[in-house]
């Protein structure tokens, strides 16, 4: 007897390989047809698509929060900085300012210790189902500082678009102790021989700086101390301690900051962060100071507790100067101090203040 | 099993695959197709770019550019050798980037003036600028333009406050 007939319904070894053979490059084939859709879908055509939009709006937009406002960069009065408030990121100065980027809201898109790469980004600026991969950098043209970026590293092939932009800098206003002219033309330099507590006070004046009346009517050029970075420098103040003769007492005294308080005429607060002779600090007690103090709000500084949209804000400087006990010497002397006459003005005066200037930049978005 | 159609099995086996693998190659590499689209995607990039190029410099930089409606370009276009101040500038905009690669973007730019006089033999077009490259005909140009107040002579007439045409030819090279 035959070991094997055709019909005897036993496949043979042979039928066995070919046929898994066939059935492998089939089920292989299969698997390359998704694969063929994604091309006919020509994807480079949507990556560039989604960069163009987020070029958009990143750079023509002055972004959301939750409360409808747009400066989803800084804290407000009444509460901390939280990022589960900015609903969308946006870039620019104001929706009337398309390309002129605000400096403050740059800094806080590109904080990576604020916002986490790709979650926070994807939901606030490229947006979609498609977990899109990207990289959104900013340069200074003609600067030397490197591009500021976000995202991972670029591939080989991927959508992006380049966006021209404006940033508008920081204002900020330089007091030199060492310009005893100035000093005394604007009776900025106050005391006898008694006085040992000197206070020296820079008005902001919101009414002139963002009211109707203001002078600057383009937001892209305004001072709007609210919702931006300034900086206010006293330099040299070791020099304005001279006697009435304008003879300096640099010998006599130390100086001590007690104390900075900020004012919006029915709030005051503490400012707690001066930057003392280049060192920033958490002051608590009164600090010596040799040379210089900077008060710098930027979108870091604590700004709770007051109407920064008040009519007028009021920044004090409390000096107390202590004797040296070198002879000679009185116990009192004149010192940087407008208590007596007006308030430095933090305005729109080129003179007073460096106002804000806008510089070159690049802003490239990459998505694939 | 004894007759020799085993082997022939095997044989189709291989022979189906191969056919079903060559045909999934061609089919898949036959689809990247350049369309009308992408050409539109590279024409809006450059556009973007010359727009924003011309946007930039013609922003005044502080409020007292502001105060007297100067911008950079405004300077450029009243400056006696602005041929060479347009290009520098216009160079260094265009071709700066990010994190991206290096780009290479040339053009050719002029502008127009109105001349009120009757003079025919006078030509509006005022040459302004020239890139590293003359316009051969090859390429692929995409135009931007931007309307600028400036202080300047047009043809023989005298300087005063005009608005001038600044027209840009960009490409990639």
């Amino acid at each position: 007897m035959l070991a094997m007939s055709d019909d005897s319904a036993v496949l043979s070894i042979d039928f066995l390989v070919g046929f898994t053979i066939f059935l492998l490059a089939f089920i292989w084939v299969l698997s390359i047809i998704p694969g063929l859709l994604i091309g006919l879908q020509a994807f480079t055509i949507d990556y560039d698509a989604v960069a163009y939009r987020t070029g958009v709006i990143l750079v023509e937009d002055p972004g959301q929060k939750s409360t409808n406002e747009t400066s989803w960069e800084i804290a407000t009065f009444q509460q901390n900085y939280n990022k589960a408030d900015v609903l969308r990121f946006g870039l620019a100065v104001s929706r009337e300012d398309p390309n002129i980027l605000s400096l403050d809201k740059v800094n806080r898109f590109f904080d990576n210790t604020t916002f986490n790469y790709p979650g926070d980004y994807h939901n606030r600026s490229i947006f979609g189902d498609y977990p899109y991969r990207f990289n959104i950098s900013l340069k200074y043209i003609g600067s030397p500082e490197s591009a500021k970026s976000i995202g991972e590293v670029l591939p080989e092939g991927y959508g992006y678009i380049r966006r021209f932009v404006k940033i508008k800098s920081m204002s900020n206003a330089t007091i030199d102790g060492s310009n005893l002219t100035f000093l005394n033309n604007e009776r900025f330099i106050n005391g006898d021989n008694t006085t040992r507590t000197h206070i020296f006070s820079i008005l902001l004046n919101n009414t002139d700086l963002i009211g109707e009346g203001s002078l600057v009517k383009d937001a892209a050029y305004k001072i709007i101390p609210g919702k931006e970075s300034f900086m206010i420098n006293l330099t040299y103040l070791n020099q304005t301690i001279v006697n009435a003769m304008n003879v300096s007492q640099e010998n006599c005294f130390n100086i001590s900051l007690n104390n900075t308080i900020v004012s919006d005429s029915t709030r005051t607060i503490t400012f707690f962060d001066p930057i003392i002779d280049e060192v920033p600090l958490h002051m608590t007690t009164p600090q010596p100071v040799k040379r210089n103090v900077s008060i710098l709000y930027n979108t870091t500084a604590n700004r709770r507790g007051l109407n920064w949209e008040a009519p007028q804000i009021t920044i004090s400087l409390i000096f107390n100067l202590i004797p040296t006990g070198e002879p000679g010497c009185t116990m009192g002397s004149r010192f940087l101090n407008n208590t007596y006459t007006a308030p430095f003005d933090y305005d729109n005066n080129p003179n007073n203040v460096t106002q804000p200037q806008l510089r070159d930049a690049v802003v490239e978005v990459a998505v694939w | 099993m004894r007759s020799d159609g085993g082997q022939l099995y095997t044989i189709e086996g291989f022979a189906a695959a191969l056919i079903m693998i060559s045909t999934a190659y061609l089919v898949v590499n036959a689809t990247s197709v350049y369309t009308a689209g992408d050409t539109h995607i590279n024409d809006m990039q450059l556009e973007t770019l010359g727009t924003d190029a011309l946007t930039v410099m013609g922003t005044p930089m502080n409020t007292t550019e502001y105060d007297t409606a100067n911008s950079t370009l405004r300077m450029i276009l009243e400056a006696p050798d602005r041929d060479v101040m347009f290009r520098t500038k216009f160079l260094e905009l265009v071709n700066s980037s990010g994190t991206g690669p290096k780009q290479d973007i040339q053009f050719v730019a002029n502008y127009t003036c109105r001349i009120d006089n009757s003079d025919s033999t006078i030509p509006p077009l005022q040459p302004l600028s020239s890139s590293s490259r003359s316009l051969t005909g090859g390429e692929h140009p995409v135009r931007v333009t931007k309307w600028v107040i400036v202080n300047t002579p047009c043809g023989n007439e005298t300087t005063r406050d005009r608005a001038v045409l600044v027209e840009v030819l960009l490409w990639r090279d």
